[in-house]
């Protein structure tokens, strides 16, 4: 198998792990805010 | 080659600085006075940030990635996908199941709990037993992974580990519960996935990046080179996937988080959590595949020291810290789980639902009860960590009996006619026949060889067929599930028995599903579901 498609198999999980906690963060933040707004506590 | 390590002074200020941080984090949403029902559910109105972090944190365990990692090194480039894969898409099977358990039970507190609303006493403590042993062996594996790594980076003991390891988990998740236990969640899946996002290209690269698999390709075998390798589908892929989906259904730790996350937001949590799951573990996966290239030999001859080894090889000072915190993370993550599910389980299932009776269960008690139940639990998975008991073994164990409870835990949610006397007689006949065939007590060989075979099949089958019924219906799931086991047979049939662990597991499935659906046709009562709602639900509002 050549190298280049092992390098892109070797670093396309921490890629795909960024978009994830990119969208956790997003998402818990705006819950955050809307707790805070609402005067309550996230959980 | 030279292992960087961390002094103590260090260790114990990166211990003060993640506990101590997840400490203060659970102190903003105590309250003087905890309700019950929260400590174990957090009241049902969770939303998706946190329950998606959460629901990765809590299937992300430092065994987890190390297995991940010993899968690469030891069947190559398709070893992480064989672990992560299954383990990722078993997240995403049992989503139905967990929408239909939310819709019978909005307000139930555990699995164990609703079958005792639609069974009775033996099916529930059958459930609630194994998941208490299942989180005792997880908490204890979880100290070991800790001790074990802080052992390697410093000059601390392994006891030392362990000690801190439990305090600290203990620390924050003892007075909120499963509330401080999800809310933390978010902060180790935060310290994990970065982690993540950083330290495999970094390790990727100071190992000499692309070049590695050119000039390492000798140290691999044809079938560690191969994407398709039939060596690892069917000693890590096959066993793994009928393993997994017993853990994901029999675990009250997912359970416990099932019931937490707003209705509406159950699929997003669950869809999102089988990628971040997937990509993290195949991600930690890919350094075994690297240690296997590079020709790295594991310390002591154990895998699971190859991706500290990895770390402390390949990693400066600063990486080497993210890289324990990443590692602290998840079994923190983890080991908070498992503490809230044996806190709910015993409150709910031991004394609210059979020591207090219907209705007279005390909230107050029940959270002293609670409480108990974390510090003695603690107490025993330090001891059995200590004893460096074979945990993994055990847990193989207790994935046997979660297998050997799928069949008919899923068909008690579906069909009315499953009684009792189906449910408790087909799980034990399932791991009456598991026992044997597990730990080779009978040699494979001859007639005994065809019956495990073609019972076997009968198990892929099921397996099948329960991944097709939860999101297509009984019938496709009916069709489906013949449909692959007449496709296996051929193949299957004089083969499977080379294969003991797979096979084993196969005839829990397959034994339950038989006895099950057989005792379950000589029953004409039909259960009314609409009961278990009303016998499961909040302790807090009878009491008040």
């Amino acid at each position: 198998m050549s190298p280049t498609i092992l390098t892109i198999y070797a670093m396309i999980c921490p890629v795909v792990v960024a978009v994830v906690l990119f969208v956790l963060v997003r998402a818990f933040l705006g819950e955050w805010q809307k707790a805070r707004a609402e005067g309550r506590t996230i959980i | 080659m030279q292992l960087n390590s961390l002094g103590t002074p260090l260790i114990l200020s990166l211990m003060l600085f993640f506990f101590g941080g997840t400490f203060l984090l659970s102190l903003t949403i105590g309250r003087k006075r905890e309700n019950a029902d929260n400590y174990m559910t957090a009241g049902n109105q969770v939303g998706f940030g946190i329950s998606a972090a959460s629901m990765t944190a809590t299937w992300i365990w430092a065994a987890s990635l190390y297995a991940s990692a010993t899968s690469g090194y030891t069947y190559g480039i398709s070893g992480p996908i064989h672990y992560g894969l299954w383990g990722a898409l078993m997240i995403l099977f049992i989503y139905p199941f967990g929408r239909r358990i939310r819709s019978l039970a909005p307000e139930a507190h555990t699995l164990a709990e609703i079958l005792h609303a639609r069974h009775g006493r033996s099916s529930q403590l059958i459930l609630a037993g194994s998941n208490v042993l299942g989180s005792l062996l997880s908490l204890t594996s979880n100290f070991i992974a800790g001790g074990a790594l802080i052992a390697m980076l410093s000059p601390l003991s392994f006891s030392a580990g362990i000690l801190m390891i439990a305090t600290g988990v203990l620390l924050y998740t003892l007075w909120s519960g499963v509330r401080a236990s999800i809310l933390t969640d978010f902060i180790q899946v935060c310290a994990m996935l970065g982690a993540v996002v950083i330290i495999v290209p970094a390790v990727f690269f100071a190992a000499g990046g692309p070049e590695i698999f050119v000039s390492g390709a000798v140290n691999l075998t044809a079938s560690q080179q191969d994407f398709f390798s039939s060596e690892a589908f069917f000693n890590q892929g096959a066993p793994y996937i009928a393993a997994v989906l017993a853990y994901a259904i029999g675990n009250q730790t997912i359970a416990q988080r099932l019931f937490a996350v707003r209705e509406d937001k159950i699929k997003q949590t669950f869809v999102t959590a089988t990628i971040g799951y997937g990509a993290t573990v195949i991600g930690v996966g890919v350094m075994g595949v690297l240690a296997l290239y590079l020709g790295i030999d594991p310390a002591n001859g154990d895998t699971n020291n190859l991706i500290p080894q990895l770390a402390s090889i390949y990693l400066g000072p600063v990486l080497l810290c993210v890289f324990f915190v990443m590692i602290i993370g998840s079994l923190a993550s983890t080991a908070d789980s498992d503490l809230a599910a044996m806190s709910s389980i015993v409150m709910t299932d031991i004394y609210g639902r059979n020591i207090a009776g219907e209705g007279d269960a005390d909230p107050r008690k029940m959270l002293l009860i609670g409480r108990m139940t974390m510090i003695v639990a603690s107490g025993a998975a330090l001891f059995f960590a200590s004893a460096q008991f074979n945990i993994l073994e055990l847990l193989v164990l207790v994935g046997a009996i979660w297998g050997a409870l799928v069949f008919p835990v899923i068909a008690s949610f579906y069909w009315s006619r499953v009684s009792n006397r189906a449910f408790t007689v087909s799980v034990l006949a399932a791991l009456a026949a598991f026992f044997p065939v597990r730990f080779g007590w009978i040699a494979l060989e001859g007639g005994v060889a065809v019956v495990t075979d073609i019972l076997g099949v009968i198990g892929v089958g099921v397996i099948a067929g329960l991944m097709i019924f939860g999101f297509l219906g009984a019938r496709a799931g009916i069709i489906g599930g013949v449909v692959v086991a007449a496709a296996v047979a051929p193949f299957a049939v004089g083969f499977l028995h080379l294969y003991p662990v797979l096979t084993a597991s196969l005839l829990a499935y397959a034994v339950s599903m038989i006895l099950c659906v057989a005792l379950s046709f000589a029953n004409d009562h039909h259960f009314d579901f609409d009961a278990i709602g009303r016998k499961t639900g909040s302790f807090d509002k009878v009491a008040s």
